[in-house]
């Protein structure tokens, strides 16, 4: 049995190493955990880890008392169990010590919250998203500019609010790269907000929608301030630069989405 | 002892005999062949649903797959949902409760025998509705296990299939409120005399509080489905925006159902597993008292949770912020479970058999499960993972890991008692190191999946994804030979006549476990118990109290 664990090591190693080849493909979906794209996503990605720092010892030490539990207290002819069965102050113990970790856990996760769901009053840019079976349609109203099933375009570095809405069945538009997912539901509007690095960011639907949930992609351009209004001027004229324009107007297009 | 006790006269009784087995299995009300009858239901149902998850892993083998339409591929991952919950999940569970809740109390049947045949047999036809509605015209319904509208309303998803799902589920769900006033009548009512409530064994106490979740959280589900079912077959509007209705009204009530249904599955679970630990540990169960607690804890607080599967849907920050407190809440008494786990194996002398195996195996797993649990409860975590892999791997690890754990543990721990034979230790070690392993290596790769943005309910995925896929359906492989080998060696046990008769206590443990189940014989005779179990059967001599 000793060895049958032991086997449990290079085979997480493996999965490990398999995980780090994803960022060996520079065409791979940007996250929140590897690669932040908005203030929010920082945040998350720290909260992330300041969970898992805090959530780590007790996994280690549940596992490392049960694999202890495996091999000291094996049975043998001379041993006897022994018979104790309860030790008050031991369980009051192991529900505090949970207990306050857990609050420790619980406070900076609702003022982070607060952050993600207060859209701030400065934003500059308002962008209506709305979920169509099975592709999305954006609307910059104070542009009169409408994409539909095309990549979103944002200013980067500026406050954008986003609302959601729509049409038909629910769905769910998520960019991992931006640190929160917002359900689109049919008769409500919800609202957030981004603050996006330039780059270019991939995403889909997470919400099942129907046939097609799964080829519902999102794709998101953050282009420079002046970039951002040659490409308003364009689209007003009709043109509609494709995806493959707009990213070579990103400051560099091949590791753009690394670009802070 | 078997023989002393008359089998009553019957209609069938001068039959020839395999009709009049067959007659007897279809009319009896004795609780331990109806519990068989349920655990037989979930082995086969089991089978249907772990091949649609080997459709499911065969689709995502390779990107851009054909195997499956993306019609299709819904449809399945809906059943499999569902089949593996309420078809596979509940009626083993309630298969065991049947069979070892009267016998642990020391009583001779259920309180209402009859009523408890009426509940199984109402599973028959729900399980085949379910299974035809994958054959009507429009296909079974696909909108996932949690059927959300708008998505199952008549305008997007016309098909009868969604109908017939919401009927199977009906049924199936006044099958489970009647098990459950079944089972609280008879942990009230039907103790040997001088069993105090706080002298039931764990796995009593854990379908008690199990019982009263079910009656309070079915009906909420029931009163859904009809809504759902009356919007889509007589216009009324519950869930319909264009007439005022609402459709995250669908989702509160389906979630003030289905979080208490998790808790469903795994109070049970927690039973089995603190009867199997101490049983192979030679030890008491630690902390008795504070695991009954904790089971009752994590029943209410279960209540105040629901709605933190919906946190995305864009609830107001206060009820965001309480949502995520109780959730986080839910750890602790899990944690008094999980310690108090180990503490019970601390300084025992252990004896590794298959369910004992399968017992530690299952702590294992659950810590990782629970571990996913707290990142979920973090609302700003969870609007990143919730809806990825992230939320299937968590899931998976405590249904596959947990329940299915819990529930194989159970039938080597049971089998000798049920049956008068063992099953094979040798295959079983290689039952356990497969599904182990290929628990821990599916759902733990779903994890990252879900952390680097995979979303879930999807029929193919980006092409970054595919290795990390691969390796879901390789752990699914491993899981499968393990389901054949252990169905192989129950068909080969059960065809194979016993050597010998096997004693009361085939696994030598009663004399520090103390629990009715020990006492009668392998398997039971008709009701039981020659005599009524007096309190010297269950109770710990009280020396043994003091010695710490």
């Amino acid at each position: 049995m000793l060895r049958q664990v032991r086997s449990l090591v290079p085979f997480l190693a493996g999965l490990g190493l398999l995980a780090g080849c994803r960022f060996a493909d520079p065409e791979a979906t940007t996250t929140w955990l590897f690669d932040p794209a908005t203030p929010i996503a920082e945040a998350v990605r720290q909260n992330f880890w300041y969970t898992a720092s805090l959530v780590a010892p007790f996994l280690i030490l549940a596992e490392a008392l049960l694999i202890y539990v495996i091999f000291r207290f094996r049975a043998r002819p001379e041993r006897k169990p022994a018979s104790f069965h309860e030790n008050v102050k031991l369980e009051i113990f192991w529900t505090l010590v949970p207990a306050v970790t857990l609050v420790m856990i619980a406070v900076p996760s609702f003022q982070l919250l607060r952050q993600i769901t207060h859209v701030p009053a400065d934003t500059e840019l308002e962008v209506q998203v709305f979920g169509h079976q099975f592709f999305w349609r954006y609307e910059y109203p104070e542009y009169g500019i409408t994409l539909s099933d095309e990549p979103l375009v944002l200013p980067a570095n500026k406050k954008v609010a986003l609302s959601f809405s729509s049409v038909d069945v629910i769905h769910s538009w998520w960019v991992p790269a931006f640190g929160f997912k917002q359900d689109a539901n049919p008769g409500r509007v919800a609202t957030r907000w981004v603050q996006v690095k330039p780059g270019y960011y991939k995403g889909q639907c997470a919400e099942l929608c129907g046939a097609l949930h799964g080829v519902m992609w999102i794709e998101v351009v953050a282009l420079p301030e002046e970039a951002f209004r040659q490409w308003v001027l364009a689209r007003k004229r009709g043109e509609a630069p494709s995806i493959e324009e707009l990213r070579a107007m990103l400051p560099n297009p091949a590791i753009a989405h690394q670009e802070g | 002892m078997a023989q002393t006790i008359q089998q009553p006269m019957t209609f069938y009784s001068r039959w020839p005999k395999p009709l009049a087995v067959i007659a007897d299995w279809l009319t009896t009300t004795d609780h331990k062949k109806i519990g068989i009858m349920y655990l037989v239901y979930s082995l086969l149902m089991a089978i249907v649903g772990g091949a649609m998850a080997g459709m499911i892993r065969t689709q995502l083998a390779v990107p851009d797959n054909t195997f499956l339409r993306p019609e299709l591929y819904n449809e399945i991952l809906t059943l499999h949902g569902t089949i593996m919950i309420f078809f596979v999940a509940m009626p083993a569970l309630a298969g065991f409760g049947n069979y070892l809740v009267p016998i642990l109390i020391g009583a001779r049947d259920m309180a209402f025998p009859r009523l408890n045949a009426f509940s199984f047999w109402l599973l028959v036809p729900s399980g085949i509705l379910m299974l035809a509605s994958l054959f009507v015209e429009g296909g079974a319904a696909a909108a996932g296990w949690t059927s959300y509208t708008p998505l199952a309303s008549k305008q997007y998803m016309a098909t009868p299939g969604v109908d017939m799902w919401i009927f199977s589920l009906h049924l199936a769900g006044l099958s489970s409120i009647l098990g459950a006033v079944n089972f609280i009548v008879t942990t009230l009512n039907m103790r040997a005399p001088g069993m105090r409530m706080m002298e039931m064994p764990l796995f009593v106490w854990a379908w008690f509080v199990t019982a009263t979740l079910i009656l309070v959280a079915i009906p909420v589900l029931s009163g859904a489905l009809t809504m759902l079912l009356t919007d889509r077959l007589l216009g009324t509007n519950f869930f319909k925006i264009s007439e005022g209705g609402d459709p995250l009204l669908w989702q509160h009530l389906f979630w003030f159902f289905g979080h208490p249904e998790v808790y469903i599955v795994i109070l049970p679970s927690f039973g089995i597993i603190s009867h199997v630990l101490a049983a192979f540990a030679h030890k008491r169960i630690f902390g008795y008292p504070g695991m009954v607690i904790a089971i009752a804890a994590i029943g209410i607080v279960g209540y105040l949770v629901w709605a933190h599967h919906m946190f995305t849907t864009g609830l107001s920050t206060l009820s965001l912020l309480l949502f995520s407190a109780f959730s986080m809440v839910i750890a602790i008494p899990t944690g008094v479970k999980v310690w108090s786990w180990l503490a019970t194996v601390w300084g025992g002398t252990i004896r590794f058999t298959t369910p004992m195996k399968f017992a530690l195996g299952f702590v294992a797993l659950f810590i990782l499960g629970g571990m996913g649990g707290i990142f979920l409860a973090n609302v700003p975590l969870d609007l990143s993972l919730h809806d990825t892999y992230f939320v299937v791997g968590h899931f998976h690890y405590v249904f596959a890991g947990g329940t299915v754990v819990a529930l194989l543990a159970a039938t080597y721990f049971w089998f000798p008692k049920m049956t008068g034979r063992f099953l094979s230790e040798k295959l079983g070690t290689w039952v356990f190191w497969l599904f182990f392993l290929g628990v821990l290596l599916s759902f733990m790769v779903m994890h990252f999946l879900g952390i680097l943005g995979m979303p879930r309910r999807v029929y193919t995925y980006r092409p970054e994804f595919t290795t990390l896929n691969q390796l879901v359906t390789a752990g699914y492989g491993l899981q499968l030979i393990a389901g054949l080998l252990l169905l192989f060696d129950i068909l080969r046990t059960l065809l194979r006549k016993p050597a010998r008769p096997l004693p009361p206590d085939p696994w030598g443990v009663n004399e520090v476990q103390k629990t009715l189940d020990w006492v009668t014989a392998s398997p039971p005779p008709p009701y039981n118990f020659e005599r009524t179990p007096t309190p010297d059967q269950w109770r710990h001599a009280p020396s043994a109290e003091v010695a710490r």
